[in-house]
């Protein structure tokens, strides 16, 4: 990679870096090990086609794309779509503020997350978490915009089944 | 899948209730997560180096022998023959993790790396940030980051361990100066030391817009085995999104060198699994006339230049810039030609491009340069040829992408840079 490229590269990516990672995180429902192994392979593949990713304009957009994409593969790739039981999500450390109830109530969300199909997750982290419209996510997710809705529909009914009143405790100032 | 009345809206909907909750829980929950940004991007970095490596490697080589299986290729097989058997194994991503190493020297941890970085700097206090071992998932190199204050203020030092072929491209790429029109810095220099290591030091800044003025200094040592030791420092607790402490970061030019030089170090290298995709480099594809040799020569009658690309930054082969004076002010050319690029046809012609009568792709751009610098404008002429060829040419009415404009227009019309991009003279480079 050229010099000029290298370093746009390495800017992009460490300012990028973090958001990717807590996406990931919300992809992998509390999984660290495997959000870390997306982000770099996320990277990685920005890094081999950067010439071209820098030309053709909103980088961030196409690493978020490139990372929802790359967690699918992945999950193909698994035998299993669902989180095995015993398999709990890695929270991360409190600090003085935060309070068991807010820790408890994310183990919760991670945990529902975790109990999504692979797709209808990504659907939920692209609509909710990266404020993507339907036809965005049909983009990423290369479906129909009717497919995402119906993803969306299903995955929200299971959310409120699986976290039922808990969720509005997010919502409080 | 089960229809839905969803399915009916064909706008989109506003967020009800229950959405905005659930998004306001995803970002409670999603925030939370801190990333350990250096060794994300040092490891993404690593894959991405492989990757190409193991295009080009296929390229050249075929079917070389060593089969590749999952991501993250932590690949333990001895570049000089070691004395375990050819056998490759690679960590994957998912679970169960497997690597299976073959003669390997004993890991370094994270702690050792953290110990050894404090016990090389002078007298202050440390911060642990971060740190990782050899042997720890995800793959990466081992490396170490802490806040250091020798008494003048706080200042983020970070150093990382690596190996790399002697004489190889990222051999030689660690410890070459960049080129100033590419990036701007204030010093740098590489030189040989007395046990044959080369080391880079650098002085620059973090932001190369400098839109913040945090200063980034590292030094780069490579040894004649391919011990990579490497080493950064800022006048500010951390590289990024933090006010600047004090006015220079702590350790001087020399005291960098000094730093990466230290024996310690070198055995903890040794640690850093060798890499065979590395090995498998191939010579530099640019066999043919250096490509800034063949834009020079397309440059129309009355333009003079300035400066031109070393070959260190030709890519492959694959680029090179000529900076031009035609009398009006510096105008820096650049030029890109890659081959195999059809497949991003879509990504850089538009329907209302041009199509020549032997099938040729040619798209012009007029805008603002891509470095954000107000008053820069970069013209481009891009090109792609039915064999997948494709010839970029850009000119900027400045003599870097990064500085003010010298002039009100680049030193090449249109014209100028579409006769170039459209030379026939490329068919037979790269």
């Amino acid at each position: 990679m050229r010099q000029e490229h290298a370093d746009e590269y390495a800017e992009f990516a460490s300012a990028r870096a973090g958001h990717l990672y807590r996406s990931a995180c919300l992809l992998a429902a509390g999984d660290t090990h495997l959000a870390e192994d997306l982000v770099q392979e996320t990277l990685g593949r920005l890094y081999v086609r950067w010439a071209r990713v820098s030309r053709v304009g909103n980088p961030a957009g196409y690493a978020q794309t490139v990372l929802t994409r790359t967690f699918l593969a992945h999950q193909r790739r698994r035998s299993s779509t669902e989180r095995a039981t015993d398999v709990f999500p890695d929270l991360p450390a409190a600090d003085g503020s935060d309070g068991g109830d807010s820790a408890l109530l994310r183990l919760t969300l991670l945990d529902a997350l975790g109990r999504l199909p692979p797709k209808d997750r990504a659907v939920v982290v692209l609509r909710y978490w990266e404020d993507r419209s339907i036809a965005q996510t049909a983009d990423v997710l290369d479906a129909s915009s009717a497919a995402v809705r119906t993803r969306c529909v299903r995955a929200l009914a299971r959310l409120r089944e699986l976290l039922g009143e808990e969720l509005g405790a997010y919502a409080r100032p | 899948m089960p229809e839905s009345p969803e399915e009916h809206h064909e706008s989109e909907q506003p967020l009800d209730e229950y959405e905005l909750r659930l998004g306001a829980a995803l970002r409670l929950a999603g925030d939370a997560y801190d990333a350990d940004r250096h060794a994300l991007v040092t490891g993404g970095t690593t894959r991405g180096r492989r990757m190409r490596m193991r295009r080009r490697a296929a390229v050249v080589a075929g079917a070389a022998g060593v089969a590749l299986a999952g991501v993250s290729g932590a690949l333990l097989v001895p570049w000089h023959g070691g004395s375990g058997p050819a056998s490759a194994a690679a960590s994957v991503g998912a679970a169960p993790r497997t690597a299976h190493a073959t003669a390997s020297p004993a890991p370094v941890t994270g702690a050792a790396m953290v110990r050894t970085l404090e016990k090389l700097l002078p007298k202050g206090t440390f911060a642990h940030v971060g740190s990782r071992g050899s042997d720890e998932e995800p793959t990466g190199f081992p490396y170490a980051t802490v806040v250091y204050d020798d008494g003048k203020g706080a200042a983020g030092i970070s150093v990382s361990l690596n190996r790399v072929v002697p004489g190889g491209t990222d051999a030689r790429q660690a410890v070459t100066c960049p080129d100033k029109v590419a990036i701007p810095y204030d010093a740098c220099t590489s030189r040989r030391l007395a046990d044959g290591s080369v080391v880079m030091v650098f002085q620059g800044y973090e932001y190369p817009d400098r839109r913040v003025d945090t200063k980034r200094w590292t030094a780069d040592l490579v040894t004649p085995t391919g011990q990579h030791v490497s080493v950064s420092e800022w006048n500010a607790a951390q590289e990024k999104d933090s006010p600047v402490t004090r006015s220079q970061p702590p350790l001087s030019a020399a005291q960098l060198t000094d730093f990466v030089a230290a024996r310690a170090w070198r055995p903890l290298a040794d640690a850093v699994p060798e890499d065979p995709h590395q090995a498998a480099e191939p010579a530099p594809e640019s066999g043919g006339a250096p490509i800034v040799g063949t834009l020079a020569a397309l440059l129309p009658k009355g333009v003079h230049v300035v400066t031109r690309s070393r070959k260190s930054e030709d890519d492959a082969g694959s680029y090179a810039y000529v900076v031009v004076d035609d009398g009006k002010g510096r105008s820096l050319v650049q030029i890109n030609v890659q081959p195999d690029m059809s497949d991003v046809a879509g990504d850089l012609f538009g329907s209302g491009d041009e199509t020549l009568a032997d099938g040729t792709r040619v798209a012009q751009h007029q805008g603002p340069g891509d470095k954000g610098v107000a008053g820069v404008v970069m013209w481009t002429v891009d090109t792609l040829r039915t064999d997948g060829r494709r010839v970029v040419v850009s000119a900027f009415n400045s003599g870097t992408q990064h500085d003010a404009a010298t002039r009100a227009a680049p030193a090449l019309t249109m014209q100028q840079l579409r006769a170039i991009a459209l030379s026939p003279q490329w068919l037979s480079a790269g």
